[in-house]
């Protein structure tokens, strides 16, 4: 494990609240996404289904992006295209400019957290107000996101409570989570319809009428682009789907996995600027398609992994991510997903860490509604990065001695034979709490004192029986 | 930016295996994909599409509360009935469409704009989706966006003669209609689980949605 990596965990691990956050929401959540599916026997031909779609659009990607290019012109809209992070950024600080924005709202977008939006913004000078409830909890909070679906799920309410009587105007009591919804409710009201320009993602790109769907519960996204008047969507290339009715039999296995429920309250579908006769929506519909390291996850063999619709499923059964939580993954994407894509997005070395960060349980892949062969796709990680030398010394050491070993059948069974003779001198009561070597193990977990001799020797035994 | 533009098509095309040429046309493909949604979709939707809208509707974690009255003209009497029961003050934003302006609203002091703190509005949909109990809006002259987002107590007619029983059944529809700039599906009040995951209403949107089912499918 590298210092840095290391460092996050354990500040995880010491947090007095964050377990409890997480599993406050991730608990609910998986109850609730378990309900969903009890009553839903179709589910695995519906991910069959979502997968074959996202697949044949990755397949014919350029097909579908350069109709969905002309079909989003037709509606009026502007369509630019950026290769990197920056460059999206470049594009809508650009236009803002030019709309002389003073303040930018801001509907929540994993891709703007990726590529730095908010940042940029800020260095910009353009006032940005994040306007759905857990973004504008970690905008007040300085923090990054923790997960994908709930970027708030690290703080308690407590916390939230606080937060709130220090920034809001009129907090009132706080003294439930009802009355800190209130109290967002009123600080956002105004800023909503003073915005110069509002700014989404997209959760699909419908290719046949150029439109952008997205997904809220809270009603922000809408609130955030119809007042001002620009809207500004920023989108990853792989967003896209055929038509409509495919975007729908998307849209049942994405919400049902990341909340239970069957459709968001709000799904909107946005195709282009104010139409003659139109009493409100914006004049200037702008959509920067992003590649940001998507082509070349294509060339890299990581295809499957554009069919991700970010539902955060994945998280919310990974249960490293539920110990440790979204910010010690150290990128924006936490959890199974995130251990896959960081790696392709921020190079290997860097996130060498996150793949192994995993226990290959498969739980992963079991929920997800596209069918990602995750642990799959982390293996492939840790084989590049042993390839490419970046395994810590110790680990290349042990492997090697473990190589010597095991090619040595009698030398091996001596030397497992000695090593559990030792590991009784370190328990107490059946349960070993500390044992040379294996201190990363057992600071956070005991495990039981080993009895009946080897594994192959307890085989050969009962062979002969 | 075309050069950005050139650029990943191009990367695009380098990074696909040969196309998948052995597969057919790609509108071919696309449609073969969308016949196969009917056998993934949850067994729910069998009887009398209202029934089984206004049943969808019951559903705790929609947040709506649901009527049904006979004609459109009952539709004034429904939004008193709401207002007094709520304890709300008798003042509607009407969204304006003409066949809600022609309404006898004696009674209740209505106004065709949305405030941003507006207290209650009442709505016409375009129609309903049965399967999620969903109401469809299409952004208009006659049905801007902000009358769905910005009040804290919606209410909303709906004709049972303008419900689909499916998502599909909709986009179906969808592409015969004029594209409009917004279409918005409510599925309920607003809310979020954003502190904790505990479940509260109104969050920016509207905190009450009531829906007042116009008519039934059968006596069409
Ligand atoms: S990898 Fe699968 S489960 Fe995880 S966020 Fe993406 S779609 Fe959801």
């Amino acid at each position: 494990m590298t210092a840095a990596f290391s460092a996050r965990v354990d500040a995880a691990l010491a947090s007095p609240t964050l377990k409890l956050a997480i599993d406050r929401t991730t608990g609910t959540a998986r109850s609730k996404r378990a309900a969903a599916m009890a009553a839903w026997p179709e589910f695995n031909i519906a991910r069959d289904l979502g997968r074959d779609i996202k697949d044949h659009v990755i397949e014919n990607l350029e097909h579908y992006l350069v109709t969905f290019e002309k079909n989003a012109i037709a509606s009026g809209a502007k369509v630019h295209w950026a290769e990197t992070g920056a460059q999206a950024c470049a594009i809508v600080v650009d236009i803002c400019r030019k709309a002389n924005a003073k303040s930018v709202t801001r509907a929540k977008s994993m891709l703007g957290e990726e590529i730095g939006l908010p940042h940029a913004l800020e260095e910009a000078g353009i006032e940005r107000v994040e306007t759905d409830l857990a973004e504008h909890i970690i905008q007040l909070a300085g923090d990054p996101p923790s997960h994908i679906v709930w970027p708030a799920l690290h703080k308690t309410r407590e916390q939230v409570a606080e937060l709130f009587r220090t920034h809001h105007r009129d907090p009132g009591a706080l003294a439930s989570v009802e009355a800190m919804v209130g109290s967002a409710r009123r600080q956002l009201r105004e800023k909503f319809m003073a915005a110069d320009v509002g700014i989404s993602g997209a959760n699909f790109l419908v290719a046949d009428t150029g439109a952008v769907c997205t997904v809220t519960n809270e009603g922000n996204a809408e609130l955030t682009t119809t007042p001002p008047r620009v809207h500004i969507v920023t989108a990853g290339i792989e967003k896209l789907v055929p038509s409509t009715a495919h975007a729908m039999a998307m849209l049942r296995l994405l919400v049902r996995s990341a909340t239970g429920a069957e459709l968001t309250q709000y799904t909107t579908f946005h195709c282009g600027p104010k139409q003659a006769g139109d009493l409100d929506g914006p004049e200037e519909f702008h959509i920067v398609l992003v590649d940001a390291g998507r082509t070349r996850m294509l060339a890299e063999g990581l295809a499957d992994m554009l069919r991700c619709i970010r539902c955060g499923a994945c998280l919310n059964h990974c249960v490293v991510y539920r110990q440790i939580g979204g910010h010690a993954y150290g990128a924006t994407y936490p959890g199974p997903m995130g251990a896959v894509l960081t790696p392709s997005l921020s190079g290997l070395e860097a996130a060498q860490d996150l793949p192994r960060a995993c226990t290959l349980n498969g739980q992963c892949q079991e929920v997800c509604p596209v069918a990602i062969p995750l642990p799959t796709l982390l293996r492939g990680w840790r084989e590049k990065a042993w390839q490419q030398g970046f395994e810590p010394a110790t680990v290349r050491w042990a492997v090697a001695l473990w190589r010597f070993l095991i090619l040595r059948p009698a030398l091996y069974a001596a030397a497992s034979a000695i090593g559990l003779r030792l590991m009784p001198l370190f328990s107490r009561n059946g349960w070993i709490s500390r044992l040379p070597l294996a201190g990363g193990w057992t600071a956070h977990r005991d495990m039981p004192s080993p009895t009946g001799g080897t594994f192959l020797a307890q085989y050969k035994r009962r062979m002969k029986k | 930016m075309s050069s950005a533009r050139a650029k990943i098509l191009q990367a695009i095309r380098a990074a696909s295996p040969a196309t998948s040429s052995g597969k057919g046309p790609i509108g071919a493909q696309a449609a073969a994909l969308s016949a196969r949604a009917a056998a993934t979709r949850p067994e729910r939707v069998s009887g009398p599409v209202d029934a089984a809208f206004l049943t969808r509707l019951q559903d705790p974690g929609i947040g709506a509360t649901t009527e049904r009255v006979a004609t459109l003209q009952d539709f004034p009497d429904a939004v008193r009935r709401y207002l007094a029961a709520q304890g709300l003050a008798a003042a509607v934003a009407v969204q304006p469409h003409p066949e809600l302006l022609a309404l006898d609203w004696s009674g209740v002091e209505t106004h065709h704009h949305i405030a941003t703190d507006e207290g209650a509005a009442v709505g016409l949909a375009l129609g309903g989706i049965a399967e999620t109990g969903s109401l469809v809006f299409h952004s208009s002259a006659a049905s801007p966006t902000l009358f769905a987002f910005l009040p804290l107590h919606h209410v909303v007619a709906v004709r049972a003669e303008t419900l689909w029983p499916w998502l599909e059944d909709y986009a179906t529809a969808l592409a015969t209609l004029p594209q409009p700039r917004n279409v918005n599906l409510v599925t309920g009040a607003s809310g979020t689980t954003d502190i904790e995951g505990t479940l509260v209403r109104g969050a920016h949107g509207p905190g009450w949605l009531h829906i007042v089912l116009i008519g039934s499918t059968n006596a069409t």
